[in-house]
């Protein structure tokens, strides 16, 4: 029965992929229009696959390292699993053909959906909505398969004293490609964050503000690199991002279970560790089956699109919400109402979170409208409220975290006192709300890519000189997606937080498989509190709590306070190199322009076309460079506190990076996304409109919160989970190896 | 090659170029080296009714092409009272051109007197270029300000009237949304005052234009005027800017000005 069951998982990857290929090749079916609009996109699609190609080479050198570093570890020292360095290779590989596949599919599509915006916004909207979700079933799809096949795999392989103990092997194991995953998506993220603002201010720079060029203006040479760049960050980064969240959500959840479960009975322990790759396979076909609600009447207004899309991911919250009771009914398992209120109390957190957001970042009510008001008295004043803005937004997802993971800690502990007797089971809550409101990603994660898609297929008709019906087509979709693109970072940004605590969990587990490691080398451990320890099954037996107590991790102890501090300035650092260097790549992208206006005899009179490709080269040339320096210090800094601090600075750095990282990240995307907002208010015809001082003073405000929601803001998400990752596969290496 | 006749009116002056119109916009807003910019209005000049204003054997001995055989971009004829020395059977067309050096040519049509309303917004923009409030329709604004009877005035006019929307009826009017205007407070106080209290039909609200206007806040066109005629250049309806000359008007409104 419960091995039936969980074939739903690599039966719904499977479904996942095939519906990805239909829609891939009912879009590819399309007209991709006129002689121009398929050299626009063909532009766009070389300049993306170029800056992919490259990516992918600096990221295989990474990888090549860290993988021999694995391998000596397990292999060498016998510090980690010897499953391990495969497991992270294949993490990371999963996640970059899911980039791979979603930035191809969407720079196919957006010529063509200008095209069909030509015959009816409803085909419009279906075209790209159904390209977006090529993107979206193919992250979840590739995730599960990935999920599925490891756990057959090392299932049948791996080796224990008992079946308990196999599990929690496994678990913890396939754990291990999460930081695959994170590497690769912090890398696509921090890469193509820095690539799409680069071009994006470097165009806005020296094209609005200096030439006056409008938007989307082919005489722009960055044009085409703006274009480029909103698929290789809203596409392959949002893309890898979630679905690192997704892989982490359901294996930390599963670790979790089989810790819950470790000294239990088996088949109870077995069905905790299946629950969560089920609910995510059932949520992954009935996101297949949202994708086929989205359609709309013609001249529907803004609200009338989303709530277009809005249904259709309601349509599958609420079945997911009735298909997960039937399915923890079915697996009968422990306390299974509970279990069931967490994962609701998941995709409630997620809605909240993505509410709050779409209310603090549309200018359709009041925070966003203020922004716009202050422009009044200039950009000084602009930034002053976006920034007073974007602060107080953090008090909706923050309070539904704290809400969410009160209420999922309890339902399934099934204690309303927070006792920590029941712990494993409400960290288990916790982690399967985090799947509960990832559960959908194959529809939710279509509606983010669906922005960058009709982002660039409103350029394309722009630069095409389309008919201004289908170009008011193309700018109502696009003005839809600027939605559902800040909308999907809150809700990218709250999967992270939840993930990042189950995570923090997970990450006992690991300690515990690191010193079983240690000790049957025949080495005793000595616990920081004086305890010693001479074999495996001593640690065994230990539970969570007496872990913390033997690790002295408590608030009295400094080195826990010197990790917070650490872990705090980590996210204000990393913040501090990404902003600082979309600051650099746009500057080198500005002089590229005016170079080429100066130089390049009729650009400005439309005789003679600018170089774009260069462009292309420059955005991709600084994101490479740029990547490198907060990319690496995410990935050490974790494993020297650990080799200075040990366990207790960890968990201080893990805890500081995660509160101040997830309030630093809803702080930034919201004020960006704001500022991006109260400047498309005035352009509508408020507060004077386009071309008035408010207007000038709120394009400021734009320009400023660029890296702010589409680079630093975003990237934090990732931070706060690979330092978690990376904590967790070198726990072995902190346990052996740490100085105090 | 052939010459060309220009009367710029930003800065007034008369200019002989080898570059059509189209070009000569694009050069007179941004230069050679693409490294200023600023918006140019101009008009073309039929030398042939200009009567003793264009020496035309003079100008062909000085525009002459470059040595590179490259064309003559610009030979400055006059740059004082210009628009006054031209006669107004002379001027063919008027020419707006963006700061990004975007073009759009606009033909000579008839004034359809509209049915009066109490307020006016009018930029001058040639040879003196104040904004004014007024309570005059453009026919008696161009006639007042270039009546030799006056005290002050000017021999000819070039201005353009602007949008007020409903402060033209309504100086206190509540919601004023998509007015750029810098000084809103201070426009809504001139044009109280003009329909409450003051007794002159003319109220200067801004006395030098410093900045770029913006072609979108203008209301029907330009005018050419003065105690005789008084030649009208409509700006095309919002439906022809946003398909036949869409390229121009998405430039016109993505520049910044007063």
């Amino acid at each position: 029965m419960n091995s039936i069951l969980f074939w739903i998982t690599p039966a719904a990857s499977i479904a996942a992929l095939a519906f990805a290929l239909i829609f891939f090749r009912s879009m590819m079916a399309n007209s991709e229009g006129t002689d121009t609009m398929r050299s626009i996109a063909e532009h766009v699609r070389t300049g993306a696959m170029a800056y992919l190609k490259q990516q992918y080479k600096i990221v295989g050198i990474f990888f090549i390292a860290i993988f021999l570093l694995f391998a000596y570890l397990s292999y060498g020292l016998g510090l980690q699993n010897t499953w391990v360095p495969f497991a992270f290779i294949t993490g990371g590989f999963f996640s970059g053909l899911a980039g791979f596949f979603g930035m191809k599919t969407a720079t196919y599509a957006s010529a063509r959906v200008a095209q069909a915006a030509s015959q009816s916004l409803d085909q419009g909207l279906k075209l790209a909505f159904r390209s977006g979700a090529v993107m979206g079933l193919v992250v979840v799809g590739l995730a599960l398969l990935d999920i599925s096949v490891w756990f057959l795999i090392l299932n049948k392989w791996v080796g224990a004293g008992s079946q308990q103990e196999k599990m929690t092997i496994i678990t913890t194991t396939m754990l291990t490609f999460g930081m695959g995953a994170s590497l690769q998506a912090l890398f696509a993220r921090v890469g193509g964050g820095i690539f799409t603002k680069a071009a994006d201010v470097g165009a806005d720079l020296v094209g609005k503000v200096e030439a006056s060029i409008p938007e989307d203006d082919p005489r722009n040479a960055a044009t085409i690199a703006d274009n480029v760049g909103d698929n290789v960050g809203d596409v392959a980064g949002m893309g890898a991002d979630l679905y690192e969240s997704y892989c982490g959500s359901i294996l930390a959840t599963a670790a979790l279970g089989a810790a819950a479960h470790v000294h239990g009975d088996p088949e109870m322990q077995y069905k905790a560790v299946i629950a969560p790759m089920i609910i995510a396979g059932i949520g992954t076909l009935l996101s297949i089956l949202g994708v086929y609600i989205v359609r709309t009447k013609p001249g529907a207004r803004q609200r009338e699109l989303m709530s277009s899309l809005g249904k259709a991911v309601n349509f599958s919250s609420i079945l997911i919400v009735v298909a997960s009771f039937l399915t923890l009914w079915a697996l009968q398992l422990e306390n299974w109402i509970g279990i069931w209120g967490s994962i609701v109390t998941g995709l409630v957190t997620g809605i909240v979170i993505g509410k709050a957001t779409e209310y603090y970042t549309s200018h359709e009510f009041a925070p966003t409208r203020s922004i716009s008001e202050s422009g009044n008295t200039g950009p000084a004043t602009v930034i002053i409220s976006g920034m007073g803005v974007g602060f107080i937004s953090t008090v909706i997802p923050v309070l539904s975290v704290v809400v969410g993971t009160t209420l999922a800690f309890c339902f399934a502990a099934g204690d309303w006192s927070f006792s920590t007797g029941n712990i494993s089971q409400g960290l288990y809550g916790i982690g399967i709300a985090a799947v509960g409101m990832l559960s959908t990603l194959g529809l939710t994660l279509a509606t983010d890519a669906y922005g960058p898609i009709a982002d660039n297929a409103g350029g394309n008709a722009e630069m095409s000189g389309l008919g201004p019906e289908v170009r008011a087509r193309t700018d109502a979709l696009d003005a839809l997606g600027n939605t559902t693109a800040a909308t999907g970072k809150g809700f990218a940004i709250g999967s992270a937080a939840l993930t990042a605590l189950a995570l923090l969990a997970s990450y006992i587990e690991e300690l515990k498989i690191g010193l079983v490691h240690l000790l049957e080398k025949g080495h005793a451990f000595v616990f920081p509190n004086g305890i010693e320890i001479q074999t495996a099954e001593e640690v065994r037996q230990l539970g969570l709590m007496q872990f913390m107590d033997y690790f002295e991790v408590t608030l009295m102890n400094p080195k826990v306070l010197i990790g917070i501090f650490i872990g705090a300035m980590m996210a204000f650092l990393f913040c501090g190199l990404t902003m600082n260097a979309v600051g650099r790549a746009a500057q080198k992208m500005v002089e590229e322009v005016r170079r080429q206006f100066r130089e390049i005899e009729g650009i400005l009179t439309g005789k003679a076309e600018p170089d774009y490709a260069k462009c292309v080269e420059i955005s991709t040339m600084g994101a490479q460079r740029e990547m490198i320096l907060p990319s690496t210090v995410a990935v050490l800094v974790p494993v020297i506190v650990g080799l200075i601090f040990g366990v207790p600075g960890v968990f201080g750095l893990l805890a500081g990076g995660l509160s101040s990282g997830f309030v630093l990240a809803v702080f930034m995307a919201n004020s960006g996304g704001a500022w991006d907002n109260a400047k498309k208010y005035v352009e509508e015809g408020h507060f004077g409109g386009k071309g008035g001082d408010v207007h000038k003073a709120t394009v400021i405000g734009d320009t400023v919160g660029d890296p702010f929601k589409d680079t630093s803001g975003p990237s934090l998400n990732i931070l706060i989970k690979l330092m978690s990752m990376v904590s967790i596969v070198m726990a072995g290496v902190t346990v052996a190896f740490s100085i105090f | 090659m052939k010459i060309y006749y220009y009367l710029s009116l930003i800065p007034e002056s008369l200019v002989a170029s080898m570059l059509p119109p189209e070009e000569f916009g694009n050069y007179y807003a941004l230069g050679s080296h693409k490294r200023s910019r600023g918006q140019a209005i101009f008009f073309e000049i039929d030398p042939d009714k200009a009567g003793d204003a264009i020496d035309k054997e003079i100008v062909e001995s000085r525009c002459v092409p470059h040595e590179d055989g490259s064309p003559r971009k610009s030979t400055y004829l006059k740059i004082y009272r210009a628009l006054e020395s031209i006669p107004t059977e002379a001027i063919l067309r008027l020419y707006l051109t963006t700061d990004d050096g975007r073009t759009l040519a606009i033909e000579p049509s008839e004034y359809v007197h509209e049915e009066d309303r109490p307020l006016h917004l009018y930029q001058e923009i040639c040879p003196v270029n104040p904004r004014v409030a007024s309570k005059l329709n453009p026919v008696d604004f161009a006639k007042g300000l270039t009546n030799p009877g006056e005290p002050i005035y000017v021999p000819r006019i070039f201005f353009a009237e602007m949008k007020l929307e409903e402060l033209a009826k309504n100086p206190d009017a509540p919601i004023v949304e998509n007015l750029p205007y810098q000084n809103l407070a201070h426009l809504r106080d001139c044009l109280r005052e003009l329909s409450h209290t003051y007794a002159k039909p003319n109220k200067a609200v801004i006395r030098h234009m410093k900045q770029d206007f913006l072609f979108r806040t203008i209301r029907g066109g330009f005018f050419l005027g003065d105690n005789e005629q008084l030649i009208y250049f409509p700006l095309p309806n919002k439906e022809e800017l946003e398909t036949v000359h869409y390229a121009w008007w998405r430039s016109a409104l993505s520049g910044y000005g007063a």
